[in-house]
């Protein structure tokens, strides 16, 4: 049912004999004589077709950006015109103890759940790819998280964390009493990195298996016939040639999880206390429910430095592999 | 099943087999089977346990045993759900959001991807950069500008208001760009000296060999979109926009609706999405290879 990888390429040479070979040993003696105009012709069309993403960033991603932190230095509440009020914003904000929590929660949040889902996302590969029989129709079917809507996801685990609910129900056998999971201080923020882990794990799950069914099997034949027993094959051959995977996995799960608004705010409000308010929570309370526009702006520029970093750390991986490609 | 069976190295036993390796051997897929088995069955008990209860009666919600064949069916708890709230509506919007979203991403990400990925043009690199650091600009960092931007747009409550800011997103762009990459040059300028024009080239030459990559950024896109739940928040207020989670939580919070048609209704928003799956997955299976970073 799912085949990864590998068929891609069978199409690209299939369709290489639709074009007729004369045109290109032609080429190279045509392109000389190309003209100037004809080279910046085809330039303009390059750039006519970026054209439009760009006119949409600039009005829905960087003007709003810069309009943020604008506004993170007035004082708006919709009403009235907004007033210069300097650093303010940003020194109450780190005077408020409930941002300061916040803010931890949210760094707590980001950092179990990228850990967990790399580790369950390739765990599960790995599970997937010993090629047990049947092992394709179980990744089809837990691909099936994928494809719930979040919402659904969250509803649905509200009620399985219930004290009467199903994980309950699961865990009596070994002792554990009957906890209720969103209510209480200590669990309330672990429940939503296990639902969070629930829903994205399959996903990576799928990234990670792409990847493993790329590497060099000749590695693999070598390290046996040397004796290499499965444990080292992993740790010595598998580990380092998915170390780019596993970096874009931790980044790419690192900015979902950082933009996490949903699953508490249906699952616990915020609470118990504020337990589980995360920054794009805290983000929309104080915009729409206080209307302080400015302070909601300096809170996401809080969020959107996080963010930054783990951006910055891609675009280096990123750039470096463009280099080693070209 | 032939490239997973390709790829796992085989285990060949180079010393003489005893009798215990022979039962081994032949054990082991069957314990690895029933070991993933019962993962999967594991992983997916919330979605079993979401089927069920949709069909339960509604007091049978918060008793300690979980009943998984409901003693009585009551397939009446779908169209009881539909009937309050405005559901109907609520789903009409979603897919006319998602859809537009879906196709707005499927033609401006396959533009802007052939356009960095086989153009060179004053700044290209920049402009690769540019539009791949948006990555870090989700609608959540954005929130209160865009919602000021709509707000003077004068879209408030409404279809573009819903759409305009989830248009385009910088990840299909990259998946896009990827995959025309591995599509030879040599191609495109082939039928430029047929005289071919630029967007026949598109339509004609790009297009077909990048299917699997337009089905992923297709699926993921619509299911974004579709799951899309702070943003309708912000910009509607009126049932005639409102999409169905908003219409969701509503159904949740109002005074007397049992959980189970709350099931009802998160079974049957799971459906499109699923559909869509099974529409595209050959494709998107093969185009996944490429999401991950080539």
């Amino acid at each position: 049912m799912l085949d990864v990888g590998s068929r891609g390429l069978a199409s690209e040479s299939g369709s290489a004999t639709a074009i007729d070979l004369a045109h290109r040993q032609r080429l190279p003696r045509k392109r000389r004589g190309w003209s100037l105009r004809y080279r910046h012709r085809i330039q303009l069309w390059g750039f006519g077709f970026v054209l439009p993403t760009l006119l949409f960033l600039a009005v829905f991603k960087y003007g709003p950006m810069l309009w943020a932190i604008d506004l993170s230095f007035h004082a708006y509440d919709i009403v009235s015109p907004p007033r210069y009020v300097g650093l303010e914003n940003y020194r109450l904000l780190l005077a408020d103890p409930i941002f300061r929590e916040t803010l931890i929660n949210t760094l707590f949040y980001i950092a179990g759940s990228t850990l967990l889902i790399t580790v369950v996302g390739l765990a599960l590969a790995l599970a997937i790819n010993t090629g047990v029989p049947g092992s394709r129709s179980c990744m089809t079917i837990m691909f099936l998280t994928n494809l719930m809507p979040i919402l659904a996801v969250c509803l649905v685990w509200r009620f399985l964390l219930h004290p009467y609910g199903l994980v309950n129900q699961v865990l009596e056998p070994f002792g554990i009493g009957r906890i209720n999971w969103l209510t209480n201080d200590s669990t309330a923020l672990p429940a939503i990195i296990i639902v969070t882990v629930w829903r994205f794990a399959p996903y990576f799950m799928v990234v990670f298996l792409a990847a493993l069914l790329a590497l060099p099997a000749d590695y693999y034949e070598a390290a046996e016939l040397e004796g290499a027993g499965a444990l080292r094959r992993f740790w010595h051959i598998t580990l380092p040639l998915l170390s780019p995977t596993i970096f874009f996995v931790v980044v790419v799960s690192a900015l979902l999880s950082a933009r996490i608004f949903l699953m508490p705010y249906i699952m616990t409000g915020g609470g118990p206390g504020n337990a589980t308010r995360v920054l794009p929570m805290l983000i929309y309370e104080t915009a729409f429910s206080y209307m302080k526009m400015g302070m909601a702006a300096a809170i996401s520029v809080v969020l959107f430095a996080i963010m930054l970093v783990f951006t910055a750390l891609q675009m280096r991986f990123f750039l470096r592999r463009e280099q080693v490609n070209s | 099943m032939s490239a997973i069976a390709q790829a796992v190295p085989r285990h060949r036993s180079r010393r003489a087999s005893s009798l215990t390796r022979r039962i081994l051997v032949r054990a082991k897929p069957v314990v690895g089977l029933v070991a993933l088995a019962s993962l999967t069955f594991f992983v997916v008990l919330p979605i079993l346990w979401m089927l069920t209860t949709s069909f339960q009666a509604g007091d049978k919600m918060f008793q300690f045993a979980t009943e998984w064949i409901p003693s009585v069916w009551h397939p009446e708890n779908y169209p009881n759900a539909l009937s309050r709230g405005a559901f109907p509506q609520y789903f009409l919007n979603s897919g006319i959001v998602s859809l537009a979203v879906m196709v707005g991403n499927v033609i401006f990400c396959t533009l802007a991807g052939y356009g960095l990925a086989k153009f060179q043009f004053w700044g290209d690199k920049v402009v690769l950069l540019l539009i791949l650091s948006t990555m870090m600009l989700p609608l959540e960092v954005t929130l209160i500008p865009t919602f000021l931007v709509i707000h003077k747009f004068g879209w408030m409550n409404s279809y573009q208001g819903l759409i305009g800011p989830l248009l385009i997103d910088a990840f299909g762009i990259f998946l896009m760009r990827q995959s025309i990459l591995s599509i030879p040059t040599d191609f495109i300028e082939a039928a430029r000296m047929d005289g071919a024009g630029e967007l026949r080239i598109l339509l004609q030459i790009i297009v077909p060999q990048c299917i699997p990559a337009l089905a992923v950024l297709a699926i993921f896109s619509f299911r974004d979109s579709w799951d899309q739940f702070l943003w309708p928040l912000t910009v509607v207020s009126i049932d005639a926009f409102r999409t169905f989670p908003l219409g969701l939580v509503q159904f949740g919070e109002a005074y007397g609706n049992p959980a189970t048609e709350q099931m009802a209704i998160a079974v049957i928003a799971t459906i499109p999405t699923f559909l869509l799956f099974v529409l595209l997955q050959r494709l998107i299976t093969r185009g996944f290879g490429l999401s991950g970073l080539k």
